[in-house]
């Protein structure tokens, strides 16, 4: 009787670390997938590449300067996020022109000092099209059918290794609340 | 040898409902390998590029895969089983049978493991491989219970049962596997609640169930009512009762108890999931020391 009640304890600890561990391991914010290489060119005309994403944690959207649908409300977004990690050069946020037959560097410049952008923690980059819509299908995994008008409105959180480790919805505060709160988990794993 | 595989495959049955109350299910999102691997991978990076990364968790992969390593070692014991069965006790077809019998349901599970992944967690199919495991337990116990016998044929000689107390026994035995499956129904039906109600606290999911749920604890009553019956017969009634019967007769009757308190703490409290693998672990005991009563009683009768 002893012995049994014995096994019965030791495999419901047992099951009970277990079922534990497994609860936890899906609160972990989960690692979607690898960015690939790319070479796009920042507003300042310096090259920016997957390396330069490496080390830090990106919040990553797509617009275009012209936009005049949800890329006021995302710009306005992204510059509270930027301004609300002004203390950290860990944080960095990444806009990608969906036009840019349009969005020539100087156009880039003029639109990142009107959102209020003094260093290069908010970067606007550029590339030929073929090469955004590579990137963002290939790399982000965003379908990109409709540029520049049908961009995506949703904001991508890429790790200190390059990989993408959730979508948000740039319009939605609550859902850029949970952004917040992942991008603290994601500095405390890169320190 | 087939006492030690009737307890392996007990533990087998444990890591399964493991599997199930963790949601590991889908660990391994393929089979017979593990995200293309014979060992689970230990990072990201391992992933083979055809596979979603964002299925990949470290530990429902290794839950899964301990799983399916366990049916392998088990697979094993049946078969090691089944050999010695064969070499052993050639000319007697109770033995042999159940053994190859088993050997071939043990490979068919494995089989039927990989049709579960593949249906993503079908409740069917994830019920047919648990019904798949209690056959199996059983006719293990059925193989160690008859090899006993025939090293002992003696055991049951001197004993003396009230009447007809094997017909109850089986009677109890095909009602407890009719709740079994009442219980698997339930089982399945919490699988939809959550996204149905996404607000309802775990405590009242029972209660979306319906009328499943309702029989099946009336059912366990009428099925505890009557094993504590059946059991206090036993013990009262035989004059004397073999080591087996009369441990047995306790067995049943504590697991009954055991079972009921169990059913209700979910019933009532909510459904912690390590109660739910007892839950389903002690009712695949209770029908194993049922058919392993019934057996004696008949080893009794042939005796007389």
């Amino acid at each position: 009787m002893i012995w049994t009640s014995g096994v019965f304890f030791i495999l419901a600890v047992m099951a009970l670390l277990v079922i534990n561990q497994a609860r936890r391991s899906r609160a972990e914010i989960p690692i979607l997938a690898q960015l690939p290489e790319f070479t796009f060119i920042q507003q300042n005309g310096q090259p920016f590449e997957l390396i330069n994403m490496k080390g830090k944690i990106s919040v990553v959207d797509f617009i275009f300067t012209r936009c005049k649908g949800p890329c006021p409300i995302m710009a306005t977004k992204m510059g509270e996020l930027y301004n609300l990690y002004s203390g950290s050069e860990k944080v960095q946020f990444v806009s990608i022109s969906v036009d840019p037959d349009n969005d020539s560097l100087p156009v880039l410049r003029d639109y990142a000092a009107r959102q209020g952008v003094t260093d290069n923690r908010w970067v606007f980059l550029r590339a030929p099209i073929d090469s955004v819509i590579n990137l963002s299908e290939n790399g982000f995994k965003i379908a990109a059918d409709d540029l520049p008008g049908g961009h995506t409105t949703r904001f991508i959180l890429v790790d200190s290794k390059g990989r993408i480790r959730g979508y948000y919805d740039g319009l939605d505060n609550a859902s850029l609340e949970i952004m917040k709160t992942h991008i603290r988990r994601l500095l405390q794993e890169t320190r | 040898m087939a006492f030690i595989t009737t307890l392996a495959t007990y533990l087998a049955i444990f890591i399964g409902g493991l599997v199930r109350v963790t949601g590991a299910g889908l660990g391994c999102p393929d089979w017979p390998k593990c995200f293309g691997r014979w060992f689970p991978p230990t990072s990201i990076s391992q992933l083979p590029p055809n596979i979603d990364p964002s299925l990949f968790n470290l530990t429902l992969a290794w839950i899964e895969y301990i799983n399916r390593l366990g049916g392998v070692i088990l697979g094993i014991l049946i078969l090691i089983t089944a050999i010695m069965a064969i070499r052993r006790y050639r000319n007697i077809p109770r033995i042999i049978i159940p053994s190859v019998v088993a050997a071939l349901i043990v490979a068919f599970q494995g089989w039927q493991g990989g049709q579960v992944v593949a249906s993503e967690l079908r409740p069917l199919y994830v019920s047919i491989h648990m019904g798949l495991a209690f056959m199996i337990v059983s006719l293990m116990i059925y193989i160690t219970q008859q090899a006993y016998y025939i090293d002992y044929p003696d055991n049951e000689k001197g004993s003396s049962y009230p009447t007809n107390i094997s017909v109850y026994i089986g009677f109890l035995w095909i009602l407890t596997i009719v709740q079994v499956i009442f219980g698997t129904e339930i089982r399945s039906a919490l699988g939809y609640i959550p996204s149905q109600f996404p607000l309802l606290p775990e405590s009242e999911w029972l209660s979306k169930v319906g009328s499943t749920s309702y029989i099946h604890a009336i059912l366990g009553l009428v099925i505890a009512v009557g094993t504590w019956q059946t059991a206090i017969k036993i013990l009262k009634g035989s004059k004397p009762a073999s080591y087996i019967v009369r441990c047995g007769s306790w067995g049943i009757l504590l697991l009954a108890f055991l079972q009921v308190l169990i059913g209700a703490v979910l019933s009532f409290v909510g459904l912690p999931e390590v109660l739910r693998i007892f839950h389903l672990w002690v009712a695949s005991m209770l029908i194993g020391i049922q058919l392993m009563l019934y057996s004696a009683l008949r080893q009794y009768r042939r005796s007389q």
